[in-house]
């Protein structure tokens, strides 16, 4: 999966709204990201260093 | 389509290639502090894959190699067939096409002239509402051959008379796994907000978007909403968690990005997002006051002489030759515009009122008009130059000069309404350096008593027709004059004596 390129700044809290807003389309992927949350707070999955560092770029 | 597609070979697809190679140092000339090189669009500099430029009368836009890239991905698609996009094709050799970019120029489209450039703060809420639909359906449009626009501005949409066109050709770019609709920040601020305001507030947007040229963010837009608006449709989710979000994540633009990807946002949720808001859009309403529409629907029924008079005086003006640009400033609903359309090629009717020009653009828009460009402006205070240098956004007179300019019941708005001295007035009339046809109501003229009713007695001293002749009479040469049969209003045909 690529970074968010765009010239434009998506907004974080923007990018969440469309998550939560996104109807039965969006069903799946807010699920996700509780999930992905949880095990985060439960410190069964840990944040991926390699995406961190990929991040990076987008500040330029 | 077609031009010269091998002005360059194969865009390499790689997002950050040779970037200083091209940037331009002509940036750092003391003459550009003002402005940008010449010839380059002062406007278009934000996406740094593509930019306006002009040589001689055309306008061209420089690709980056990622902008060329996008552009044979949309050719592909067959959109650019569709006419709700400007006319572009690829051409070869023309100069000034370097610089332009931060990187190498890969490729250079020739876009379609637009009459008169406008701006979102002079539309009216209709203009805005199809530009926002435009906007929409392009997007949507683009989704299904796997594409999207890369921004929501309305910037990115001019109107060719009653048509909205989109200019952007470089905000179509190949859809990227995992990424959110990236510009639906930009539209809630520049487009749903300021629809809103207007709809569920009967305020106008105008200030607001000529006060930011970023638009309403969403918690300022919050603040303007009263308890009542949380309930309305769309407004819970776009402007009340939109704000409370922002603020939550402001200070997390990393992580967010991560758990975005990591949850998989895909183009499935972008289409879904896209309709609601479309549907949310298409049922925002707004219509002018009863007033508005009762004197509208008698604008053709006018029977008096001085109005007949009036029609005469204008259409022989406007028949005498072939003008290019005729604008009609405090056109009102439109009357003077549509005489003026018989002999002219663009007409550009402007009015403080947003009223009658509101309902004006629809039936321009209805009947496919391409003629008249309605705009909603104050005149005693006209759109200045915005954004970055104070050129971003160009000020009324920067984007085309006037050949013939109808000013009818205007000065009396302008001289006592605005208090602006009458030879200031003339002065002004005379800097857009046409050819002018004027009405002067005298001060018995039942509309010059309304306006001064409430002033103290002695005020506008200046505001008398043999002055106002004497100003007008020093900066242009008189062709004819009528004093209509009511015996209080006035109309000169006068030719610049610069000119």
């Amino acid at each position: 999966m690529t970074t968010v390129l765009a010239y434009l700044d998506p907004g974080s809290g923007s990018m969440i709204l469309q998550i939560i807003a996104g109807g039965l389309a969006a069903v799946a992927v807010t699920a996700k990201l509780y999930w992905n949350r949880l095990l985060r707070f439960l410190r069964i999955k840990k944040d991926d260093p390699q995406t961190e560092a990929a991040s990076k770029p987008d500040q330029a | 389509m077609g031009g010269a597609r091998s002005l360059i070979g194969r865009a390499p697809h790689h997002r950050f290639r040779a970037r200083a190679a091209a940037f331009s140092c002509a940036m750092s000339t003391p003459e550009s502090q003002t402005s940008p090189p010449a010839g380059i669009d002062s406007g278009s500099f934000r996406d740094p894959e593509s930019r306006v430029f002009f040589a001689g009368d055309d306008v061209y836009r420089a690709l980056s190699a990622d902008g060329l890239g996008d552009f044979r991905a949309l050719e592909e698609t067959g959109l650019l067939g569709d006419g709700r996009i400007v006319r572009s094709e690829l051409v070869d050799g023309v100069p000034g096409a370097e610089g332009v970019l931060p990187t190498e120029t890969a490729g250079v489209l020739k876009h379609e002239l637009i009459p008169f450039i406008s701006y979102p703060y002079e539309w009216t809420f209709s203009m805005l509402k199809d530009a926002a639909l435009l906007q929409l359906d392009l997007l949507l449009a683009a989704l299904e051959k796997d594409m999207v626009l890369k921004d929501s501005t309305p910037y990115n949409v001019q109107f060719k008379g009653g048509r909205a066109v989109f200019i952007d050709i470089g905000a179509f770019e190949r859809l990227r796994e995992g990424e959110p609709w990236v510009g639906y920040r930009q539209f809630c601020m520049l487009y749903l907000y300021p629809l809103l305001l207007q709809s569920v507030k009967d305020v106008p947007y105008h200030p607001w978007l000529r006060g930011s040229i970023d638009g309403v963010k969403p918690a300022e837009m919050r603040g303007l909403m009263s308890f009542r608006d949380r309930f309305r449709r769309g407004m819970t989710t776009n402007v009340f968690l939109h704000a409370r979000l922002e603020q939550r994540y402001a200070d997390k633009p990393r992580e967010t990005k991560q758990e975005v990807k990591r949850a998989g946002m895909g183009k499935q949720l972008i289409v879904a997002n896209v309709r609601k808001m479309r549907k949310l859009v298409s049922r925002l309403d707004w219509d002018p006051p009863e007033g508005v529409w009762v004197a509208y629907g008698e604008r053709n029924t006018y029977t008096d002489e001085d109005a007949w008079r009036k029609d005469d005086f204008v259409r022989e003006v406007a028949t005498s030759r072939g003008w290019n640009l005729v604008w009609d400033i405090g056109c009102n609903n439109g009357r003077y515009s549509r005489i003026a359309a018989e002999g002219a090629r663009h007409v550009v009717a402007v009015d403080a009122d947003q009223g009658p020009v509101e309902l004006l653009y629809r039936e321009l828009r209805d009947s496919g008009d391409e003629t008249i460009l309605p705009l909603t402006m104050n005149l005693a205070d006209p759109s200045p130059g915005l954004g970055w240098r104070g050129v971003e956004r160009k000020a009324l007179p920067d984007r085309g000069k006037p050949d013939l300019v109808l000013a009818l019941a205007l000065v009396h708005h302008i001289a006592i309404g605005g208090n602006v001295p009458v030879a200031e007035v003339v002065d002004w009339l005379a800097g857009l350096g046409g050819a002018l046809v004027v009405e002067f109501p005298t001060r018995d003229d039942p509309m010059v008593q309304k306006l001064l009713a409430p002033k103290r007695e002695g005020l506008h001293p200046d505001y008398e027709l043999e002055f106002f002749e004497r100003c007008l009479g020093a900066a242009f040469e008189v062709k004819r004059s009528e004093r209509l049969e009511s015996g209080t209003r006035v109309l000169y045909f006068a030719i610049p004596k610069r000119a």
